[in-house]
């Protein structure tokens, strides 16, 4: 076990290398110089020089890798200038919107496509089947956030049953987590709870779909795989009841692969959602992202790419390890 | 070929994707005869007009015709994609074969450097390298063109690595065919339906993620239109009851991305029923 954690713990740290070179090679190629937008377009030649010497710039690309991995690492970010405020604290602060609607949006995706799915290769019937595959496939090709645009014309401008796009609703007084339904439940406020779920229902489904419709796919490839196996035919021959055929039997041996999936499908989410959250206006890292596109504010974007890589990495190992816990031939190979 | 114009006629999944997917190809390539409203021509006047015969998309803010634009975005949106899958394909194809059949430390270093691209969210890193080489629809659709090549490559080494095992590649190998010969002859029209299956899915992924960097202001730059864009364009517009701005563009990116992604997972079901890597954003 200890030489299998190493041997994943040690991939993942090749990899992270890989990322850093490559985002740096990638981010690199910006034609824009820096300095020169940072010092303005009425800077001269000296001024442009010095900024430039200030970034670091003007040394030898392997030296510039270096301290664009050791500043990321300890946290030094660079600095934001149409915000005025470090990269680092602008992120930390707008961390918990999209956490909270990252995990919203996986655990409807989650949850739902293994209840439907789980229910409907349960029960059988081949309408059933076919309406949940296609309903798979429309979730996989909608765009996100032309969904989510639709669901505002819809369920705000038409309907009027859900809060148009306005961010996250009203801040509870105490944060402690930062999270705001969990921080209402603690405050023991339940309308609180009810208005932060309320403005996340619309965002977190828009994002949800795309994934959901993914683990339908999957998990019904894999039921369909398993129910097709002998010793499941030897089950029903035995006279066992269907239903704890297919929920002690069939489901846990064809649930791995939706398993692994459901993480890398949580770190996406985490690393951002960025489409989705600019149609709500949400305060997330997202919104953030764009703004810095939009303006050329450089910094943010960079720390954003390498930490959405990172913490994919990170979930990656967790699952990696996690899987060879639950299923020991993971392990030996 | 044969096989499959067979197989629409009682595969109604298949005959939906080819159906929606041929429908775009015919408004791209004939809309613009059939259409001969200017996508670019402004008229203020009248703006922001609702569907109706003259407009059947209606008008944008500016007064231009959605249906010309729409057409438009047709164009460059296909062509985008088909590229971006023809490149994807050859780079990540080739790199894929080579590794498979040199090994050693050739195929250590690029699955290495693969890893690393699979490292990023797909669309993180499009946007990544849109950014680095600055906005435009070519460094969009390299970004794209780059989040595509690991899958080919780990599909195509995996199958070249499986059928060098087999008996006849053996046999030709021990008979002494070159490399190029194995390649061209032996393992390459063992792994062309793959291909096209991976194909279908890049280009579904790569229409979704070509929109996705419009509509941050990645992609191709106004005033050409492209669907990401125009949904970005019809954004302020959504909430005022002028929903047709955003809605045929985002209409447009779905029945392509659904029919293709239906035709490449119908192509798998009757090629090769036991498969797995799939393109997701």
């Amino acid at each position: 076990m200890i030489d299998f954690l190493l041997a994943r713990i040690g991939s993942a740290i090749v990899t992270i290398f890989g990322a850093s070179v490559l985002a740096f090679a990638v981010l690199r190629a910006v034609p824009t110089n820096p300095a020169r937008l940072i010092a303005g377009p009425f800077a001269n030649d000296e001024v442009i020089a010095q900024v430039t010497a200030n970034l670091g710039l003007d040394k030898s690309l392997p030296v510039q890798y270096l301290d664009y991995v050791t500043s990321f690492f300890i946290g030094d970010w660079g600095f934001s200038y149409s915000a005025g405020q470090p990269v680092l604290s602008q992120i930390t602060e707008r961390l918990p919107a999209s956490a909270e609607l990252a995990l919203y949006a996986f655990l409807f995706a989650f949850f739902g496509a293994v209840l439907v799915t789980v229910l409907v290769s349960f029960l059988n019937s081949r309408w059933l089947d076919r309406f949940l595959r296609l309903l798979s496939f429309i979730s996989v090709g909608v765009p996100p956030f032309w969904l989510a645009l639709l669901f505002l014309m819809v369920f705000f401008e038409r309907l009027g049953w859900f809060p148009g796009p306005v961010g996250r609703g009203p801040a509870p007084t105490g944060l402690y987590t930062g999270l705001f339904t969990i921080d209402y439940l603690l405050a023991g406020d339940f309308a609180g709870f009810g208005t932060a779920l309320h403005h996340l229902a619309l965002p977190s489904i828009a994002l949800a779909l795309g994934p959901f419709g993914y683990l339908v796919r999957l998990l019904r490839a894999n039921l369909l795989d398993i129910i097709n196996e002998p010793f499941v035919t030897v089950l029903h021959a035995k006279g066992v009841a269907p239903i704890s055929t297919h929920f002690r039997h069939i489901l846990p041996n064809a649930f791995l692969p939706t398993l692994t999936a459901g993480g890398l499908i949580l770190a996406q989410l985490l690393g951002g959602s960025v489409l989705v959250e600019r149609i709500f206006v949400w305060p997330g890292i997202g919104t953030l992202v764009i703004d810095g596109i939009l303006r050329q504010d450089y910094a943010v974007v960079q720390a954003f790419i390498m930490l959405s890589a990172i913490i994919y990495i990170g979930v990656n190992l967790l699952v990696d390890i996690l899987y060879g816990y639950v299923d020991p031939r993971v392990r030996r190979s | 070929m044969r096989r499959l114009i067979a197989q629409l006629a009682h595969d109604w999944e298949l005959l939906l994707g080819v159906v929606l997917f041929g429908l775009i190809v015919l408004l791209a390539v004939f809309g613009g005869w059939l259409w001969r409203e200017d996508p670019l021509r402004v008229d203020i006047l009248n703006s922001l007009l609702p569907p109706d015969l003259a407009h059947p998309m209606g008008t944008d803010d500016v007064g231009r015709d959605v249906l010309a634009r729409f057409i438009r975005g047709a164009q460059v949106s296909m062509g985008v994609a088909i590229s971006v899958t023809i490149a994807g394909t050859l780079i990540g194809g080739t790199l894929g074969l080579l590794a498979g059949l040199i090994g050693g430390w050739f195929d250590v270093v690029v699955s290495r450097i693969m890893d690393a691209i699979l490292a990023f969210p797909p669309l993180i890193l499009a946007m990544a390298v849109a950014i680095g080489l600055g906005q435009g629809i070519v460094s969009a659709g390299i970004g794209v063109i780059l989040a595509a090549i690991p899958w080919y490559f780990r599909l195509l080494r995996s199958e070249v690595l499986r059928l060098r095992t087999l008996m006849y590649v053996e046999s030709a190998q021990a008979l002494g065919a070159s490399s190029f010969r194995l390649i061209r002859l032996h393992i390459l029209p063992q792994t062309t339906s793959t291909i096209f299956i991976q194909a279908s899915s890049v280009f579904g992924f790569s229409i979704l993620t070509l929109a996705a960097l419009g509509f941050v202001g990645l992609g191709i730059q106004p005033p050409t239109p492209e669907w990401g864009t125009m949904i970005t364009e019809g954004l302020a517009y959504a909430l005022t009851g002028q929903w047709w701005l955003g809605f045929f563009p985002g209409l447009g990116i779905f029945i392509l991305a659904v029919s293709a992604n239906l035709i490449a997972d119908r192509l798998r079901d009757i090629y090769d029923p036991k498969s797995g890597a799939r393109l997701s954003i």
